[in-house]
Protein backbone atom coordinates (compact mmCIF):
# COMPACT_ATOMS: atom_id res chain seq x y z
CA UNK A 1 0.00 0.00 0.00
CA UNK A 2 2.65 2.37 0.86
CA UNK A 3 4.19 1.48 -2.38
CA UNK A 4 0.64 2.25 -4.24
CA UNK A 5 1.43 5.86 -2.19
CA UNK A 6 4.77 6.31 -3.59
CA UNK A 7 3.65 5.54 -7.33
CA UNK A 8 0.92 7.89 -6.67
CA UNK A 9 2.90 10.83 -5.42
CA UNK A 10 5.19 10.18 -8.75
CA UNK A 11 2.23 9.96 -11.09
CA UNK A 12 0.45 13.29 -10.38
CA UNK A 13 0.98 17.07 -11.15
CA UNK A 14 2.92 19.28 -8.59
CA UNK A 15 -0.14 20.12 -5.63
CA UNK A 16 -2.45 17.47 -7.58
CA UNK A 17 -5.21 16.09 -5.87
CA UNK A 18 -5.46 12.38 -4.47
CA UNK A 19 -8.77 11.12 -3.39
CA UNK A 20 -9.41 8.05 -1.38
CA UNK A 21 -12.75 6.32 -0.97
CA UNK A 22 -12.80 3.29 1.24
CA UNK A 23 -15.25 2.01 3.84
CA UNK A 24 -14.26 2.28 7.39
CA UNK A 25 -13.57 -0.54 10.09
CA UNK A 26 -17.42 -0.31 11.37
CA UNK A 27 -18.98 -3.11 10.36
CA UNK A 28 -21.98 -3.02 8.21
CA UNK A 29 -25.25 -2.97 9.47
CA UNK A 30 -28.35 -5.25 8.17
CA UNK A 31 -31.55 -3.95 9.18
CA UNK A 32 -35.41 -5.12 8.22
CA UNK A 33 -38.08 -2.63 7.13
CA UNK A 34 -41.41 -3.32 7.64
CA UNK A 35 -43.42 -0.11 6.37
CA UNK A 36 -41.85 3.04 7.98
CA UNK A 37 -40.10 1.01 11.07
CA UNK A 38 -37.07 -0.72 10.61
CA UNK A 39 -35.52 -3.29 12.97
CA UNK A 40 -31.69 -4.28 13.66
CA UNK A 41 -30.99 -7.74 12.80
CA UNK A 42 -27.23 -7.53 13.25
CA UNK A 43 -23.79 -6.84 11.31
CA UNK A 44 -22.09 -7.97 8.02
CA UNK A 45 -18.91 -9.27 9.31
CA UNK A 46 -15.95 -9.80 6.65
CA UNK A 47 -13.50 -12.54 7.02
CA UNK A 48 -10.53 -10.74 7.93
CA UNK A 49 -12.28 -8.61 10.03
CA UNK A 50 -11.97 -5.33 8.00
CA UNK A 51 -8.63 -5.30 8.54
CA UNK A 52 -7.44 -3.96 5.40
CA UNK A 53 -9.18 -1.19 5.16
CA UNK A 54 -7.49 -0.47 8.85
CA UNK A 55 -4.08 -1.18 6.66
CA UNK A 56 -5.47 1.28 4.12
CA UNK A 57 -5.45 4.27 6.79
CA UNK A 58 -2.39 3.44 8.39
CA UNK A 59 -0.29 3.76 4.63
CA UNK A 60 -2.49 6.93 4.03
CA UNK A 61 -1.30 8.17 8.06
CA UNK A 62 2.17 6.88 6.66
CA UNK A 63 1.68 9.33 3.43
CA UNK A 64 1.24 12.27 5.30
CA UNK A 65 3.82 11.89 8.00
CA UNK A 66 6.85 10.71 5.37
CA UNK A 67 5.32 14.35 3.36
CA UNK A 68 4.25 12.74 0.13
CA UNK A 69 0.80 13.95 0.63
CA UNK A 70 -0.90 16.76 2.87
CA UNK A 71 -4.78 15.54 3.98
CA UNK A 72 -6.89 18.59 3.54
CA UNK A 73 -10.12 17.60 3.94
CA UNK A 74 -12.10 14.02 5.69
CA UNK A 75 -15.74 13.09 6.06
CA UNK A 76 -18.05 9.87 6.10
CA UNK A 77 -21.07 8.65 4.43
CA UNK A 78 -23.49 5.94 4.68
CA UNK A 79 -23.74 3.78 1.67
CA UNK A 80 -27.29 1.89 1.60
CA UNK A 81 -28.13 -1.36 -0.04
CA UNK A 82 -32.02 -2.11 -0.63
CA UNK A 83 -32.57 -5.93 -0.91
CA UNK A 84 -36.06 -7.73 -1.21
CA UNK A 85 -34.76 -10.86 0.46
CA UNK A 86 -31.94 -12.73 2.26
CA UNK A 87 -31.39 -15.02 -0.38
CA UNK A 88 -31.25 -12.15 -3.01
CA UNK A 89 -28.69 -10.07 -0.76
CA UNK A 90 -26.63 -12.82 0.12
CA UNK A 91 -26.35 -13.97 -4.08
CA UNK A 92 -24.87 -9.91 -4.67
CA UNK A 93 -22.80 -10.32 -1.75
CA UNK A 94 -21.47 -13.60 -3.48
CA UNK A 95 -20.72 -11.69 -6.42
CA UNK A 96 -19.86 -8.05 -5.15
CA UNK A 97 -18.64 -8.73 -1.48
CA UNK A 98 -16.90 -12.30 -1.77
CA UNK A 99 -14.98 -11.96 2.07
CA UNK A 100 -19.13 -11.03 3.82
CA UNK A 101 -20.15 -12.91 6.35
CA UNK A 102 -24.31 -13.20 7.83
CA UNK A 103 -23.85 -14.67 10.68
CA UNK A 104 -26.72 -17.69 11.71
CA UNK A 105 -28.30 -15.42 14.35
CA UNK A 106 -28.46 -12.47 12.25
CA UNK A 107 -29.81 -14.62 9.09
CA UNK A 108 -32.19 -16.15 11.79
CA UNK A 109 -33.43 -12.28 12.63
CA UNK A 110 -34.22 -11.48 9.19
CA UNK A 111 -36.18 -14.49 8.34
CA UNK A 112 -38.26 -13.87 11.19
CA UNK A 113 -39.14 -10.31 10.45
CA UNK A 114 -39.38 -11.03 6.34
CA UNK A 115 -42.20 -13.62 8.21
CA UNK A 116 -44.42 -10.64 8.73
CA UNK A 117 -47.38 -10.09 6.45
CA UNK A 118 -46.59 -6.84 6.07
CA UNK A 119 -46.06 -6.07 2.26
CA UNK A 120 -43.93 -3.21 1.92
CA UNK A 121 -40.71 -4.88 3.86
CA UNK A 122 -37.36 -4.88 2.82
CA UNK A 123 -33.81 -5.35 4.05
CA UNK A 124 -31.43 -2.33 4.17
CA UNK A 125 -27.54 -2.72 5.16
CA UNK A 126 -25.59 0.17 5.65
CA UNK A 127 -22.02 0.82 5.39
CA UNK A 128 -19.84 3.79 7.25
CA UNK A 129 -17.55 4.83 4.61
CA UNK A 130 -14.76 7.33 4.47
CA UNK A 131 -13.87 9.75 2.18
CA UNK A 132 -10.84 12.16 1.74
CA UNK A 133 -8.89 14.89 0.09
CA UNK A 134 -4.92 14.76 0.21
CA UNK A 135 -2.70 17.16 -1.62
CA UNK A 136 0.78 15.77 -3.05
CA UNK A 137 3.53 17.42 -1.19
CA UNK A 138 7.07 17.72 -2.38
CA UNK A 139 8.07 17.96 1.71
CA UNK A 140 9.36 13.97 1.42
CA UNK A 141 11.41 13.52 4.90
CA UNK A 142 14.63 11.72 3.25
CA UNK B 1 -36.09 -11.35 -8.41
CA UNK B 2 -35.45 -7.75 -8.09
CA UNK B 3 -31.62 -6.90 -8.14
CA UNK B 4 -30.69 -5.33 -5.07
CA UNK B 5 -30.66 -1.75 -5.01
CA UNK B 6 -26.91 -0.36 -4.10
CA UNK B 7 -26.70 3.51 -2.94
CA UNK B 8 -29.93 4.60 -4.83
CA UNK B 9 -30.12 7.57 -2.61
CA UNK B 10 -26.71 8.44 -4.48
CA UNK B 11 -25.24 9.53 -1.39
CA UNK B 12 -21.58 8.31 -2.92
CA UNK B 13 -21.71 11.32 -5.85
CA UNK B 14 -22.86 13.65 -3.36
CA UNK B 15 -19.63 12.90 -1.08
CA UNK B 16 -17.41 12.89 -3.80
CA UNK B 17 -18.11 15.78 -5.49
CA UNK B 18 -18.15 17.65 -2.14
CA UNK B 19 -14.81 16.96 -1.85
CA UNK B 20 -13.76 17.24 -5.49
CA UNK B 21 -13.75 19.19 -8.57
CA UNK B 22 -13.06 17.19 -11.28
CA UNK B 23 -13.48 20.21 -14.00
CA UNK B 24 -10.85 19.90 -16.59
CA UNK B 25 -8.83 17.25 -15.11
CA UNK B 26 -6.49 14.73 -15.62
CA UNK B 27 -8.08 11.57 -13.54
CA UNK B 28 -6.85 8.63 -12.97
CA UNK B 29 -8.60 6.29 -11.36
CA UNK B 30 -7.56 2.83 -9.58
CA UNK B 31 -10.22 0.12 -8.90
CA UNK B 32 -12.56 0.95 -10.97
CA UNK B 33 -13.92 -1.84 -11.86
CA UNK B 34 -16.94 -1.79 -13.91
CA UNK B 35 -17.10 1.52 -14.15
CA UNK B 36 -19.85 1.90 -11.75
CA UNK B 37 -18.25 5.37 -9.86
CA UNK B 38 -16.28 6.60 -13.02
CA UNK B 39 -19.79 7.74 -14.80
CA UNK B 40 -20.56 9.69 -11.53
CA UNK B 41 -17.83 12.67 -12.92
CA UNK B 42 -15.87 11.65 -15.53
CA UNK B 43 -18.26 13.96 -17.83
CA UNK B 44 -16.60 17.33 -16.06
CA UNK B 45 -12.96 15.38 -16.59
CA UNK B 46 -10.96 16.63 -19.25
CA UNK B 47 -9.41 12.99 -19.57
CA UNK B 48 -9.65 9.76 -17.39
CA UNK B 49 -7.81 6.72 -17.33
CA UNK B 50 -9.55 3.94 -14.87
CA UNK B 51 -7.46 0.57 -14.08
CA UNK B 52 -8.68 -2.37 -12.28
CA UNK B 53 -6.88 -5.88 -12.69
CA UNK B 54 -10.54 -7.49 -13.15
CA UNK B 55 -10.52 -8.39 -16.58
CA UNK B 56 -14.35 -8.85 -16.81
CA UNK B 57 -15.24 -5.53 -14.65
CA UNK B 58 -13.19 -3.66 -17.35
CA UNK B 59 -14.73 -5.68 -20.23
CA UNK B 60 -18.12 -4.13 -18.79
CA UNK B 61 -16.93 -1.15 -18.23
CA UNK B 62 -15.78 -0.46 -22.09
CA UNK B 63 -19.16 -2.02 -23.36
CA UNK B 64 -21.34 0.53 -20.87
CA UNK B 65 -19.04 3.84 -21.60
CA UNK B 66 -21.75 5.77 -22.93
CA UNK B 67 -21.29 7.20 -26.56
CA UNK B 68 -20.39 10.92 -24.98
CA UNK B 69 -17.66 9.54 -22.82
CA UNK B 70 -15.72 7.89 -25.54
CA UNK B 71 -12.73 9.57 -26.37
CA UNK B 72 -12.39 10.67 -23.04
CA UNK B 73 -12.03 7.75 -21.01
CA UNK B 74 -10.01 4.72 -20.87
CA UNK B 75 -10.38 1.42 -19.01
CA UNK B 76 -6.85 -0.66 -19.10
CA UNK B 77 -6.79 -3.75 -17.34
CA UNK B 78 -3.32 -3.71 -14.91
CA UNK B 79 -2.12 -3.20 -11.28
CA UNK B 80 -1.26 -0.02 -10.10
CA UNK B 81 2.22 -1.71 -9.49
CA UNK B 82 2.43 -2.42 -13.47
CA UNK B 83 0.87 0.49 -14.94
CA UNK B 84 2.79 2.49 -17.52
CA UNK B 85 1.44 5.93 -17.05
CA UNK B 86 0.89 8.19 -20.55
CA UNK B 87 3.49 11.17 -20.43
CA UNK B 88 1.44 13.62 -19.04
CA UNK B 89 1.29 13.24 -15.21
CA UNK B 90 -2.62 13.53 -13.22
CA UNK B 91 -4.28 16.15 -12.00
CA UNK B 92 -6.14 14.41 -9.65
CA UNK B 93 -6.37 10.72 -8.58
CA UNK B 94 -8.76 8.51 -7.50
CA UNK B 95 -8.73 5.62 -4.86
CA UNK B 96 -12.05 3.83 -5.68
CA UNK B 97 -12.50 1.24 -2.77
CA UNK B 98 -9.28 0.05 -4.10
CA UNK B 99 -6.34 1.12 -1.40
Amino acid sequence: MVHALEKLHALLKPAGELIDIHPTTEPASIGVRLRAREFGAGWINEIDDYVEYQWADEALDRAVASGWFALEKRATFEFVWHAASLAELRAYLAEEWRDAVIDDLTAMRIEDALKSPERDKELIVREKIGVARYRRSDSRSV
Amino acid sequence: MRPVKADPEDTETTALHRLADFTGKRVLEIGCGDGRLTWRYADRAAFVVAIDPDADDIDLARKECPPALRGRVEFHVTRLEDFVPPPAPFDLALLSWSL
